[in-house]
Order: C-alpha cells, then sequence, then structure tokens
C-alpha cells in the first residue's frame, strides 16, 4: 500500500490533547463527491473499555464506517484516531471479526487462531498457550487440532473471535460477524464476547442490524442510515450482562426506542 | 454390497461383454487381422512382449518423457501463472504472446525441434511440456485471481507482506483450481509423449507403434494401444490422489 507522508497539519492534530474517546472517529467522511457519500461527516468518539454498537439497515455505510476504523479505508475528509494517534492503516492494535468467518481451510483451528502471530514471528510456546486458553475461552477445548471444514458455522465464528483476540488488541471491530448463526448460537457467541473483552477491556465497536443484539452487548448503540448517525441511545443496563435480562421491561423498553429511532431516520 | 460396488463391478461387466462382442465378430464375419484383430490375438501379441522383455525399455522411455515433460512443464506453468497473476503489466504485456504460442499446434513444432535437439528423449520432453504449460498457467492464473476479497482484507488487517498473503493465502486458495489444471495436463502430457515419439522418438511406445506399422502388424499396435492406455490411467490416477492429498482439507463445494 502506497503510503501518504504524514503532513504538517495532521501531525499536529494528532498530538492535540484529545478530549475522552479512545476510538475518535472525527467528521469522517468516505465517498464523498459521488452522491450521495458512502460515510458522511460522521463524529463517535469511543471510551476506553467501552462497547458501542452501531446499527442500521443494509446500505447504510455502517461497514464502510467500521473500515474507515480498521484503518483498511482511509477518509476522504476528517480523520480517524486510536489512543490521539492519527491511523493511517491497520495496525496491530486492532482486531477485526468478518462477516464470514474468514478461517483458512487448509490450516489447523490452532493455527488459524495463531495467524497474526505467525504473520509476523515465528510462534512461541506461550503463544500456543494463549491461543488454547483463548479456545477454552469459547468453548472450544479440544479442537486445536480439527480443521475448520469440521466445525459447525458457530463453532468457525467462536474461532475467528479468538483469532482477532490472540494479539490482545486495544481495540475489536466486528462486522456483523454472528448474522448467520441461529438464535440460540448467536446469544452464546454474545456472551461468550463479552466475558472475553471484560478479560483485557477491550474498546469494541459492534456493527450489526440485530436490535437486541445491539442491546444486549452495548454501553451506547448508534443508529446509521444513509451515511449518517442519527440518533443514539445509552444502554445502562447492569454488567455482567446476563441471559434474564433480554426478557426484562427495561430491555425491552430500550429495544422498542431503538426501533422507534430506525423508523424515524430516512 | 454398496452402489459404488455394483457401479464398479457393472462397469468391468461392461468391458468384459464388449470385448466379447469385439472376439465373436471378429471370428464370425471373418475380418482379416491386419485391419481389426481380435482382443485374443492383441492379448496374445501383448504378452509376448511382455515376456519376451521388448516392451520394458520402451515402456520406461515414454514414462520417463512423460515425467520430464509433465514436471517440467507443470512448473515453468505454475511460475509463469505466479509471475503473470501478481503483476499486472507484465500480463497485458505478455499474455496475448502467450496465448499466440499456444494456438500454434505444438506438434507441428516437432521438425523443427528435431533439428535443435536431435532424434530422441530431448525433442519429446521439450514438446511434452511446452503442452502442459498452458493449462497449469491459465488455471494459476485464474485461481490466483479467484481469492475471497474478505480473506485478502484479512491479510492486509493482519499487516501481511505481498508474499505473505501469495504464499500463505493466495497460493492454497487457489491449489484446487490448480489442481485441476494438473490432471487436464497429465492426459495431455501422454499425447504430448506419444505424438512426440512418433516425430522425432528412436524409442518409446510411440516409436514402436510407427516400427509396428512398417511391418503392418494391427495386433502389436492394438497391444500398444493397451499399454499406452493403462499407463495414462496410472498417470491421471497418480494425479488424482495427489490432490486428494493435498486438498484434504479444503472445504468442499
Amino acid at each position: 500500500m502506497r503510503r501518504k507522508l504524514p503532513r504538517t497539519g495532521s501531525r499536529l492534530m494528532s498530538i492535540e490533547p484529545h478530549s475522552e474517546g479512545f476510538v475518535a472517529i472525527d467528521r469522517a467522511s468516505y465517498g464523498y463527491g459521488a452522491w450521495p457519500a458512502i460515510v458522511d461527516h460522521v463524529d463517535w468518539t469511543i471510551p476506553r473499555g467501552a462497547i458501542h454498537c452501531l446499527v442500521g439497515r443494509s446500505g447504510c455505510g455502517k461497514t464502510t464506517l467500521l473500515k474507515l476504523a480498521a484503518g483498511l479505508l482511509l477518509p476522504d475528509e476528517g480523520i480517524v484516531r486510536i489512543d490521539g494517534a492519527a491511523l493511517r492503516e491497520p495496525g496491530p492494535q486492532i482486531g477485526f471479526v468478518f462477516q464470514a468467518p474468514t478461517l483458512l481451510d487448509w490450516a489447523s483451528v490452532l493455527d488459524n487462531v495463531l495467524l497474526p502471530i505467525s504473520l509476523k514471528r515465528r510462534p512461541r510456546a506461550v503463544d500456543r498457550e494463549a491461543a488454547l486458553d483463548l479456545l477454552k475461552l469459547v468453548s472450544l477445548d479440544g479442537y486445536a487440532q480439527r480443521y475448520p471444514s469440521e466445525l459447525s458455522g458457530g463453532q468457525q465464528s467462536r474461532v475467528a473471535v479468538a483469532r482477532a483476540l490472540v494479539t490482545q488488541p486495544a481495540v475489536l471491530l466486528l462486522d456483523e460477524p454472528f448474522a448467520a448463526l441461529d438464535a440460540l448460537t448467536r446469544e452464546e457467541l454474545q456472551d461468550d464476547l463479552l466475558r472475553l473483552c471484560a478479560l483485557h477491556e477491550t474498546t469494541v465497536l459492534f456493527v450489526t442490524h440485530d436490535i437486541t443484539e445491539a442491546v444486549y452487548l452495548a454501553d451506547r448503540v448508534a443508529v446509521m442510515a444513509a451515511g449518517r448517525l442519527h440518533h443514539q441511545i445509552a444502554v445502562d443496563l447492569p454488567r455482567p450482562r446476563q441471559r434474564e435480562m433480554r426478557y426484562g421491561q427495561a430491555f425491552n423498553a430500550l429495544c422498542r426506542e431503538l426501533r422507534q429511532a430506525m423508523d424515524l431516520a430516512p | 454390497m454398496t452402489a459404488t460396488m455394483i457401479a464398479r463391478l457393472s462397469s468391468a461387466l461392461l468391458l468384459l461383454v464388449l470385448l466379447a462382442g469385439w472376439e465373436l465378430y471378429c471370428r464370425l464375419a471373418g475380418v482379416p487381422a491386419l485391419i481389426v484383430p481380435a482382443p485374443s490375438a492383441v492379448l496374445a501379441t501383448l504378452w509376448s512382449e511382455i515376456a519376451s522383455g521388448r516392451l520394458l525399455p520402451h515402456l520406461q522411455i515414454t514414462a520417463t518423457e512423460m515425467a520430464l515433460g509433465l514436471a517440467l512443464g507443470c512448473a515453468v506453468g505454475l511460475a509463469a501463472g505466479i509471475v503473470l497473476a501478481e503483476v499486472g503489466f507484465l500480463r497485458r504485456l505478455l499474455h496475448p504472446y502467450i496465448v499466440a504460442s499456444q494456438v500454434v499446434p505444438k506438434l507441428a513444432l516437432g521438425p523443427l525441434f528435431i533439428i535443435w535437439f536431435g532424434f530422441g528423449m530431448t525433442s519429446t520432453v521439450v514438446i511434452t511440456a511446452l503442452i502442459c504449460f498452458f493449462p497449469l498457467m491459465e488455471n494459476t492464473m485464474t485461481g490466483l485471481g479467484q481469492v475471497d476479497p474478505a480473506r485478502r482484507e484479512l491479510f492486509r488487517m493482519l499487516g501481511a507482506t505481498r508474499l505473505q498473503t501469495l504464499l500463505r493465502l493466495k497460493l492454497p486458495s487457489a491449489l484446487p483450481v490448480i489442481m485441476a489444471g494438473v490432471r487436464v495436463a497429465v492426459v495431455l502430457a501422454l499425447v504430448g509423449a506419444v505424438v512426440g515419439e512418433f516425430i522425432g522418438g528412436r524409442a518409446g511406445l510411440g516409436a514402436s507403434i510407427i516400427a509396428a506399422q512398417s511391418v503392418m502388424d494391427s495386433g502389436l499396435m492394438f497391444a500398444l494401444f493397451i499399454v499406452i492406455t493403462l499407463m495414462g490411467m496410472l498417470f491421471y490416477q497418480g494425479a488424482t490422489w495427489l490432490e486428494r492429498l493435498l486438498l484434504r482439507h479444503h472445504l468442499k463445494g
């Protein structure tokens, strides 16, 4: 990838004291010029350790916004900062979970989890142990030497989450990772994800179109439509989240509020 | 008895029925052995060739030519496919010429190769390699171009270098398509080796067919067809076996 020389302007901006966000998306636009812009002057900050969800219909630009936050795309305007530093390309501080598990069929589960490390250096015994621990945490104990073709869809998604977390990234970005799973498996994986992220206080941005998923996972949910953020609600349900909460009144009130916000968005 | 076993048994039975029909037709209609020899006569010739030890050296030569040509053609085709897939400029520059060079019937180049490399193994190996080169190159290019965009993005996300992306993502992903090319190359390699010998061979199964033709020995020609067919099936089986080994973990479909 061609690296742009850092311009003095952005240099100055990146050492500005950043107010509150660990992940700060500052008036970021993408696809500008083509009308309408895919992402249109979005402002968003995520405090360290917080879990934020982004909901919206298909094609509203939420995946593009996530890729901007990952450094896979560079904004035409505005800037994305992680811990105060301007983001120019994907880095080891960010983990990404794709829509599909995107495992390597020809590598064992363990090698798949170790992929982020083995692309940098030869994995050591410590790394292997860390990967095995992660697999245990996503209930895949004993599956390390299996191959992706032998796993169910839910198990493949678990491996993908473990792979994204093996380098203990400060930020985890997820793009509808559980959309293809059945409801029960999805709930299990949501619990697994919350447990794993609490372990190292990972800052999370989770994109989904599932309202209950957003409310269950998030501290804050933003509604995106036509490239803009239209509405946000704070989710003040206690942590750790428990399955019983899904049937509580507070939970359902939040879901209704979010649904109404989505209906109001253009 | 399973369905596959029934199918295999029926397949073998069909061969016996066809052979019996052929034998019967030759005997009853009194077809001259020069035109179509009866299966019994062909098998007798085949056996005497094997027993006398005349067949084995020819078989070895053709098998060696085929294996060398296949290996050389596949290696060069794979390398060319990788280079052309990875370097867009070279692909646009060279691809039309490579296609043009493949449209030329390569067997027609045989006489030229005899001038360049002399009679014997070298020219046959070169012809075989030239024929095998193309399916490998085309399939490698196609396979490398079809890598799942999400997985490529994953490798970008993980900061993989271009070489790492090629070796650890693109080539393994393309392997099913590349191996399909190898299977095609195996079949073509046999044609290359046998027909190459027609043109410039001193020994080998193809050269033996020409020798049999010159003495009007149809029985021997049929016997040689059988040997060539069996050898081709053996090579093809080998390729299938290799494919299964290499792709044992790939997701089906």
